[in-house]
């Protein structure tokens, strides 16, 4: 009965399954595709999250595989519609990814950031929040803001995340219709003048270091306008959110004194940007119980992540679950896997994976590397 | 013999001792410390093909009334359960921290699969393609296949003199030999350079029938060859 059972089971695995779709515009994603895996091309993934936004795991199975293909998944069609049919004249809305580790957010995004791309969104995408708050490499360059009284600017990391969003928006940053609208002056020599393009602004920041993290606070004020006056959409998407709201960073200012996040210029900024008193745009944010520390993981719910400030900062938003593989999910991703030459094996080889990893993509993920 | 069938050899030595436990030769442990399992439990068989075996030629009913060991964690029958990885995992184990060795050995394994996939994609025609082994079980076999000595060199002393010996070597020597030389070379690396980095290394190079080990193999081989002539202190 049981040998039975297990050869029905094997069989019902073992069939060809199609996996891959040749849609690669997410625009036109829809609920027919759920599970199967689209390519993104090398132009737009090098221009797109070369600076980052993919995580390191999938970046390394993308060499292996010689391509980068993401499922599509329900969540991201969720969020396609729902920008679909938003109205933009009203506040933005905020879309906050939630769910365990490794079950697809930071993908997610990437697909969101994809779809916002090809719909000619103006995207501010910060890939890991945590990497400016939390991760202190041995040189961690830190000064006092010379224009906020008490606050700690972080001018490379600044300048890193501008050439980011240049590299993301080199199109509409080209095209020079954006104009600033407020003359910004840095010192007695340099100043940005009224109706001079944006791309300048982003350029100054990144070639004079020191100033970067009040370019970026200048350029958040500038898109908000802009986008207010519905000169370009914008998409905002902030991986690790909840970092923000963790009471203390890991920076230490020269004086040994540990920094709070709101202390930090960058973070008054991004919870500037992410405010919804503004419209045309759309911000998408997650909450990842990888960004605080392990002592407070206890569960992955924005309530808890966010902690009260950022749900009250954030309120009222649209949570949007992302969860493990369904059956259907599944069967593809092993399929593709199998296709990849990533997994092999008897057929069964599934169904054993499928109970160990609880059908978690990251642990799927890794249980069938040494296979 | 092949190393798959090891424990097919450990179960065939239990049952012999055991016949023998009617002329009161006290049995020999198999284990090296005590267990909470008297000797007359029987070794769980926990595959499925070797259980299947065993309804097929009826000799279930026998086993049916013996009492049997319970299996260990290791012991399972899940499809990519491997005896001789299993092996390898406990040669790595250092202070019973088998978590570690065994995230070790499938890290490797990773790497194996890695370089292997890498090289399929870059190899330009289809033969050269099937030539490529992706599998890293069996580029594990294949290596320790490769590594395992066929003589081995006991001092013996005759005269005052210690002689080195060559010798007929036992299966399962040779496998510790093979496993052994393996981690040795493995461990003889560079500070920065990781375990299962190296580890993918030697096994790959190993089962290409080059590296460090089998030339350690061939050397063994050449001592032996230069020393046939003591052969005979073996039984003088």
């Amino acid at each position: 009965m049981l040998t039975r059972n297990w050869r029905i089971l094997s069989r019902q695995y073992s069939q060809a399954v199609t996996f891959r779709t040749n849609e690669s515009s997410p625009q036109q994603h829809n609920e027919k595709q759920t599970g199967l895996f689209y390519t993104l091309n090398q132009d737009t993934c090098k221009s797109l999250f070369s600076n980052g936004g993919f995580p390191k795991s999938f970046l390394k199975q993308t060499k292996t595989f010689t391509e980068t293909a993401i499922m599509i998944r329900q969540p991201a069609l969720d969020l396609i519609n729902c920008i679909k049919s938003t109205n933009f004249d009203a506040p933005v809305i905020r879309y906050v990814l939630y769910g365990e580790k490794g079950s697809g957010k930071s993908l997610t995004m990437a697909h969101m950031i994809h779809y916002a791309h090809e719909d000619g969104y103006l995207i501010l995408h910060v890939p890991w929040v945590s990497e400016w708050l939390r991760r202190v490499p041995r040189h961690k360059e830190m000064s006092n803001s010379q224009t906020h009284e008490g606050f700690v600017d972080l001018p490379l990391d600044a300048a890193a995340w501008l050439i980011h969003f240049k590299t993301q928006n080199q199109a509409l940053l080209k095209a020079g219709e954006l104009k600033v609208s407020e003359e910004y002056v840095w010192s007695k020599r340099e100043k940005t003048e009224v109706g001079a393009p944006l791309s300048e602004l982003v350029e100054h920041g990144i070639t004079r270091v020191k100033y970067a993290c009040d370019v970026i606070y200048a350029l958040v004020r500038e898109i908000k306008t802009l986008s207010n006056k519905k000169q370009c959409k914008t998409f905002v998407a902030v991986d690790g959110f909840n970092s923000f709201f963790y009471p203390l960073t890991r920076l230490n200012t020269p004086t040994k004194r540990k920094v709070k996040p709101e202390e930090v210029t960058l973070t008054t900024t991004f919870l500037e940007l992410t405010k919804n008193d503004w419209t045309n745009g759309v911000i998408l944010l997650s909450a990842d119980q990888l960004a605080v520390p392990d002592d407070h993981q206890e569960s992955y719910f924005p309530r808890y992540l966010l902690r009260k400030k950022g749900f009250e900062h954030l309120d009222p938003f649209v949570p949007i679950e992302v969860g493990r593989y369904t059956e259907k999910e599944f069967l593809s991703c092993a399929s593709y896997y199998r296709d990849r030459l990533w997994l092999r094996g008897p057929p069964e080889t599934e169904i054993e994976l499928k109970f160990t990893s609880a059908s978690n993509p990251y642990k799927f993920m890794e249980q069938c590397a040494p296979l | 013999m092949n190393s798959g069938n090891w424990f097919l050899i450990k179960s065939l030595c239990d049952l012999s001792f055991r016949q023998c436990r009617g002329w009161r030769i006290p049995p020999r442990r198999l284990y090296a410390n005590a267990t909470s399992f008297p000797d007359y439990f029987k070794n769980p068989i926990f595959r499925k093909e070797q259980q299947g075996k065993l309804i097929e030629s009826g000799e279930l009913s026998k086993l049916a009334a013996v009492p049997v060991k319970p299996p260990a964690t290791y012991e399972t029958c899940s499809v990519y359960h491997d005896p001789l990885v299993n092996k390898v995992i406990n040669h790595v184990m250092e202070m019973g921290k088998k978590q570690l060795a065994r995230s070790l050995v499938e890290k490797s394994f990773e790497n194996i699969k890695r370089t292997q996939i890498e090289r399929y994609h870059l190899a330009p025609t289809p033969e050269e393609k099937n030539k490529i082994e992706l599998n890293p079980k069996i580029i594990l076999h294949k290596a320790v296949e490769n590594c395992k000595p066929l003589l081995q060199l006991s001092p013996i002393k005759r005269g005052g003199i210690t002689y080195q010996v060559p010798g007929p070597i036992t299966e399962k020597r040779s496998l510790f030999l093979a496993i052994k030389w393996l981690l040795d070379a493995t461990n003889d690396k560079d500070r920065t350079v990781h375990f299962p980095e190296q580890f993918a290394w030697e096994l790959l190079d190993a089962a290409n029938n080059t590296g460090k080990v089998v030339k350690r193999k061939q050397d063994l081989h050449r001592q032996c060859e230069a020393n046939r002539a003591y052969a005979h202190y073996r039984w003088q």
